[in-house]
């Protein structure tokens, strides 16, 4: 097989593969360090909680968490004719990720290579990188699914290589934080994604004001109405927002997305409605 | 890529291949299918990785059309940990007991520690999971408070 045909082939494989799932979700932001990966475990977690079958896959390759924030850290990835059995976290939530092919805590992603003119990695990573992507899409066997999430990592270039490994995406949540500088770098995120045909679902805003369990130590960090004008300014719905909370952190860390057992608090319940309204937007 | 014999204008077939030891250039022979002269031609370590880095084969490599799931990753990563296979055999059943002991953890724990738990006993030739399997499968997977 040529290898044009190896790459159509390789495209109706993950099409054959996303066939079985409702919806694929990227959840977005071009902004590191704002809690994309946190945030879709705990939407994952309360999705499944609410009896929906749900996929998360860990599209930040060398910044790979979402295995650890779902405790599935640690499974062995099993290899079987249909393709790659996914880890199951927390809530039968399945999970696929580069941390799964990992050796142990400290070893980097790095690839093979015979040397030469080959040790000029940035001629071809980014294709590989590509093409793990694919991969984790094509070759993981889902099964049915309700949702697939999509952890995307920092940057907006990815964004467009999704886009045409899964042209059918259902959408693109975009994540933010109350800071000027987040809006700033989230702005050209939302362009680019939007040149890449995306259909953009609503902004969130997270870490949006300050709460300690059921106590609201800070209301608002940053003037009232900011995310939403900020939603304004970009033409994206506002769907929520969720407060920061110390104990989230803590237990997303250690592999309990925090919506698990504290949905009454209030991040819990912005995480509750936030699902429910993701549900209500896709469905229009 | 494809020759052309020019004493016979035919495009000539892939014969075979000879992988370097290196695993970076790689021998590519065809032949005209006409009068049967042969060419080689040797890609460098360089064109060969980006040729890989797009997850397709060459050679003789490329005739297998369903290559392996996660090919590309497991040949690619370096340091990576062992993959493993669903082992052979009946799937174990649960006893009564350890299902009473596996609705005694949080609900949304319970289908993670049914599968991790189930595995554990299909590797170790189980036909029935147990409390007291339950237990040397949570220390041998090193998980506390399941």
């Amino acid at each position: 097989m040529d290898v044009l045909s190896q790459v159509l082939a390789q495209r109706q494989r993950v099409a054959d593969r996303l066939a079985q799932v409702g919806h694929v979700v990227a959840v977005m932001s071009g902004k590191g360090g704002v809690g994309k990966s946190a945030l879709t475990a705990n939407l994952a977690a309360a999705l499944a909680m609410q009896g929906r079958a749900v996929g998360v896959l860990d599209a930040d390759i060398h910044g790979a968490s979402a295995a650890a924030m779902l405790g599935a850290r640690g499974q062995p990835i099993v290899m079987n004719p249909d393709g790659a059995r996914p880890a199951v976290g927390v809530a039968d939530v399945r999970v696929m990720s580069m941390d799964l092919f990992l050796g142990d805590g400290d070893t980097p992603v790095t690839w093979r290579h015979p040397g030469g003119l080959a040790a000029d990695t940035f001629v071809w990573r980014g294709a590989l990188e590509a093409n793990v992507l694919r991969e984790f899409l094509a070759d993981t066997d889902w099964g049915a699914l309700d949702f697939l999430f999509i952890d995307m990592p920092p940057g907006a270039d990815r964004f467009d290589t999704l886009m045409r490994l899964v042209p059918g995406l259902s959408g693109a949540l975009v994540l933010t934080i109350p800071s000027q500088v987040s809006h700033l770098v989230v702005r050209r995120a939302i362009a680019a994604a939007r040149e890449s045909g995306a259909r953009l679902l609503g902004l969130v805003e997270n870490m949006a004001g300050l709460v300690d369990g059921t106590v609201a130590v800070e209301r608002e960090r940053f003037p009232d109405g900011a995310g939403e004008a900020f939603a304004a300014a970009v033409a994206l719905p506002h769907l929520g927002k969720v407060p920061f909370d110390p104990l989230l952190a803590r237990t997303t860390d250690a592999g309990r997305p925090f919506v698990l057992e504290h949905n009454h608090a209030p991040a819990g319940q912005a995480i509750l409605t936030l699902a429910q309204k993701l549900e209500e937007v896709l469905e229009q | 890529m494809k020759f052309l014999c020019n004493d016979c204008r035919q495009v000539m077939d892939f014969a075979d291949n000879v992988p370097s030891e290196d695993g970076g250039s790689m021998a590519v022979r065809y032949e005209c299918p006409g009068c049967g002269r042969s060419i080689s031609m040797i890609t460098n370590p360089g064109e060969t990785q980006v040729v890989r880095s797009l997850g397709v084969t060459l050679g003789h490599e490329a005739l297998n059309t369903q290559p392996e799931p996660m090919s590309m990753i497991r040949e690619a990563l370096a340091g990576q940990r062992a993959t493993a296979s669903t082992p052979a055999g009946p799937e174990p059943v649960w006893t009564e007991n350890a299902l009473k002991r596996l609705a005694a953890a949080p609900t949304f724990v319970q289908g993670m520690v049914r599968r991790l738990y189930t595995d554990y006993a299909r590797q170790q030739g189980y036909a029935e999971i147990t409390p007291a399997v339950m237990t040397e499968a949570r220390e041998a997977l090193g998980l506390t408070g399941m």
